[in-house]
């Protein structure tokens, strides 16, 4: 199920959240459980078996490593699921490899990826590690630990949220009307920017891939909606998952910190999909040794942590080269470009980084070589292509609204002019419901609504 | 005052949840949607094997969506914000302008139209090496609009279609349609004016006629178009051109063997789509058999729905008329249902048929 669909918000979440406030406070886990895994079982009945197993081993590890402090208890269990992650997402790409490489014919398994794998296997790793580091107690209720796990607004798409994070929140939580009026506004402001922002440059995108009349303007819109979609698409999901959860008492850390006004890639990295970039800090970066290293060791560190980036978010070589290519550049700013760009104004900078991540996300939203190559060339109008054509110049008019909101919502402007009081409390209730009709108006019409984590 | 506000942003939100969970309990689901003049989905069955299998889930997603309740009036809203406060030029690719509305039929498949003039062409190499064959092409409607909109390239579709077929002889009518012979909710031409598409082809065909008829309404109509565009337009008037051979002539449908009048006004009456009043709507085969001709010449037209309304027109000169429609008929299997001898052809299709790839 996903969060902008009709099932979801005008059946699941009322029910959901009547009888979570119905209940009495002891029983709030539970009901959270139950309806994680009805929220998950709808979309992939199978599967569902496959996360309680993991569950059921994080659950069964934490408890002999709190008895016996041995690594055993800590290797079988990563390697079980870490193993299940490799078998369900990479299997056929490795396949696919080995057959290329060593001209094999490997049949391919043709497994199909369950939904939300990436996100609870770095969770319960994260919780094994952190209860083998002595940074976390063991959790003995089985159903705390699931409700952890399986908390349907983080399930399919995120926040990674590190146990420590809602450890105590499982067991003792707030709920107030603010925290619930806090929530509603995120999951609204999320749905918006997912369906009225994302999904609408996703059809400029598709439009542009299916041109046979491209033009450099052209490239250009499709470059920078693509950034947009997927910069709205995630932060949208993000502000959806923390608007939930609040709704229910928890507070989960920001994932996303308007990255697109970052003046470098590290800076950039410190914005976006913060929960990810913690994640691999935490649990690749500094158990590697991170900078405390040999330099030659800290660039392979950094090279590794980047590398497994990209496959994360997805079993296809372009997401390697996504990863790696921003493992390159964050090894070329810490070494020499930092140092020197101090005295370069930092709009200059800003812009800089804005080009330099639009390109990656050509990358990664490539199907094949030729597509990058050809998307990237397009932008400097190399191979003879016109600077316009009457199909650009309709869709530029036709998107520029959105691509200007979408432009203003990647910057903290809009935040600021909630920031007075006075405003806020008049506006914001009008500009919530508003929001609301018209992103279910857009779900209804059947407009395209595209789930982008099916790779993750 | 901000404690006021948390409690009406939660008295709103939850309102809205309860009262539209309540009211999609409540509403009865709707079979079809009249506008849309489709089935709607139904509420989808709940057994062990849809459950798990995750058509359900799938199935359900459909059903809320489809039997949401005041579900012409969001689409309604959706298209007001995507035209006025988003600014778009169009909403899943239609709009309305001038208080008709508008399909992009953009961009031109190139590859589509190439097999689309393949398909004609066999038909030609099989059956028609010895017969007088025309053919036409109609643009759609955002053809007449101004440069401001994506349009297909009608010359480069001429092109391709001359390509193919060789040997047959071309009719222009694009210059002499306006968008006004178009009607407002609909892709269609009215048939009331296109006596001068009649004329220009009976020009070319070498038939000199003057005929009249008799202008009649059959009433209101709501096209294709009017469904797939949340906005509110003025119905059209259905009108059809009638004399006495019309009136005496006896259509015969291939797929339904019945024998029919060329105007069928219970269609018309019953019917979801209006313009089904011209030969009883779409099908593969149908002749058409003018009781007063003073002729024995046979008319083949090949055609797409355009053809529906024409085809009386192009009666008068002929003892015969019999409309093939590719898009439901092989035309390997023709041969079994036509003799072709020396009859006058014409293959009109419009250019949006010929974009797709759909003839058999």
């Amino acid at each position: 199920m996903v969060f902008s669909s009709i099932t979801f918000i005008f059946y699941f979440l009322p029910i959901v959240l009547a009888i979570y406030y119905m209940v009495p406070k002891k029983m709030q886990n539970l009901i959270l459980l139950v309806a994680s895994l009805l929220f998950y079982f709808y979309g992939e009945p199978k599967y569902v078996i496959l996360m309680v197993f993991e569950i059921i081993v994080a659950y069964l590890f934490g408890r002999l490593i709190d008895k016996k402090h041995k690594k055993i208890f800590l290797i079988i269990p990563i390697a079980i699921i870490v193993g299940l992650l490799v078998y369900f997402k990479y299997i056929d790409f490795l396949i696919q490899n080995v057959n290329v490489i060593f001209e094999k014919d490997i049949d391919l398994v043709k497994v199909i990826l369950p939904i939300g794998i990436s996100f609870y296997t770095f969770q319960i790793i994260s919780y094994i590690v952190d209860v083998y580091r002595g940074e976390v107690k063991v959790q003995k209720n089985i159903l705390n630990l699931a409700t952890y796990v399986a908390l349907f607004p983080q399930l399919i798409a995120g926040p990674i949220v590190r146990y420590k994070t809602i450890d105590a929140q499982l067991d003792n939580r707030k709920h107030s009307i603010e925290n619930v009026s806090i929530g509603i506004r995120r999951f609204v402001i999320g749905l918006g920017k997912k369906v009225l922002i994302a999904n609408v440059l996703g059809e400029l995108v598709n439009v542009f891939l299916a041109s046979n009349e491209r033009s450099v303007l052209f490239y250009w819109l499709y470059a920078f909606a693509n950034m947009m979609q997927i910069y709205f698409d995630f932060s949208g999901y993000s502000d959806m998952a923390i608007g939930l959860v609040k709704m229910f008492g928890f507070e989960f850390p920001e994932n996303f910190n308007y990255p697109y006004i970052s003046s470098s890639i590290t800076e950039f990295w410190r914005r976006w999909h913060i929960s990810l970039g913690t994640w691999f800090r935490d649990y690749i970066y500094i158990p590697l040794g991170g900078n405390r290293v040999s330099k030659i060791k800290h660039l392979r560190n950094i090279l590794i942590v980047w590398l497994l980036t990209g496959l994360w978010h997805g079993a296809a070589w372009n997401f390697i080269i996504w990863g790696l290519y921003f493992g390159i550049l964050l090894i070329l700013e810490k070494e020499f470009i930092l140092k020197k760009v101090d005295k370069i104004p930092k709009i200059i900078r800003i812009l800089a980084t804005f080009f330099i991540v639009m390109i990656s996300f050509i990358i990664f939203s490539g199907e094949s070589k030729i597509e990058i190559f050809e998307n990237i060339k397009g932008l400097f109008g190399i191979g003879g292509i016109s600077l316009t054509s009457l199909e650009s110049i309709y869709y530029l008019k036709s998107y520029a609204v959105v691509l200007i909101i979408s432009l203003i919502g990647a910057t903290p402007l809009m935040k600021n002019v909630f920031k007075d009081k006075k405003v806020s409390n008049f506006l914001e209730p009008v500009f919530i419901l508003f929001v609301l009709i018209i992103s279910t108006s857009y779900i209804i019409d059947g407009s395209f609504n595209p789930f982008l984590y099916f790779r993750f | 005052m901000e404690k006021t506000k948390n409690v009406i942003i939660i008295i709103e939100f939850v309102f809205v949840l309860i009262v539209m969970l309540v009211a999609n309990i409540v509403k009865l689901d709707d079979a079809v949607s009249v506008t849309e003049r489709r089935k709607l989905a139904q509420f989808p069955a709940f057994t062990k094997n849809s459950v798990f299998s995750g058509k359900f889930a799938s199935d359900f997603d459909k059903y809320a969506v489809d039997q949401f309740v005041r579900r012409d009036s969001f689409k309604e809203i959706k298209y007001w914000f995507s035209m006025n406060i988003f600014n778009q030029k169009d909403s899943n690719k239609m709009f309305v302008k001038d208080g008709s509305i508008y399909k992009l039929e953009y961009p031109l498949n190139e590859n589509a139209v190439k097999k689309s003039a393949e398909k004609l062409q066999t038909v030609q190499e099989k059956y028609l090496k010895n017969a007088n064959v025309y053919y036409s092409i109609i643009p759609d409607k955002t053809y007449y609009l101004d440069d401001n909109y994506l349009k297909m390239d009608y010359e480069k579709i001429e092109e391709i279609m001359a390509e193919k077929l060789q040997d047959t002889k071309y009719i222009d009518i694009k210059n002499i349609l306006t968008k006004d012979d178009f009607y407002n909710t609909d892709l269609h031409w009215k048939q009331e004016n296109i006596i001068k598409v009649v004329n220009i082809l009976n020009t070319n065909m070498g038939i000199v006629s003057q005929t009249n008829y008799e202008e009649k309404i059959a009433g209101e109509f709501y096209g294709t178009y009017y469904g797939q565009v949340g906005a509110k337009v003025n119905a059209d008037t259905i009108k059809y051109l009638t004399n006495s051979n019309i009136e005496n002539a006896i259509t015969y449908n291939y797929e339904t063997n019945q024998y029919s009048k060329v105007y069928d006004l219970e269609k018309f009456e019953t019917s979801s789509d209006k313009y089904d009043i011209y030969l009883s709507g779409a099908t593969p085969l149908i002749t058409i058999e003018n009781q007063n001709a003073n002729t024995d010449k046979e008319l083949l037209i090949f055609r797409d729905s355009f053809g529906s309304s024409i085809a009386p027109l192009l009666l008068e000169n002929y003892k015969k008329v019999t409309l093939i429609d590719l898009r439901y008929m092989n035309g390997q299997l023709l041969e079994s249902y036509i003799e072709f001898s020396n009859q006058d052809v014409l293959m009109l299709y419009s250019g949006t048929v010929l974009n797709q790839n759909i003839l058999k």
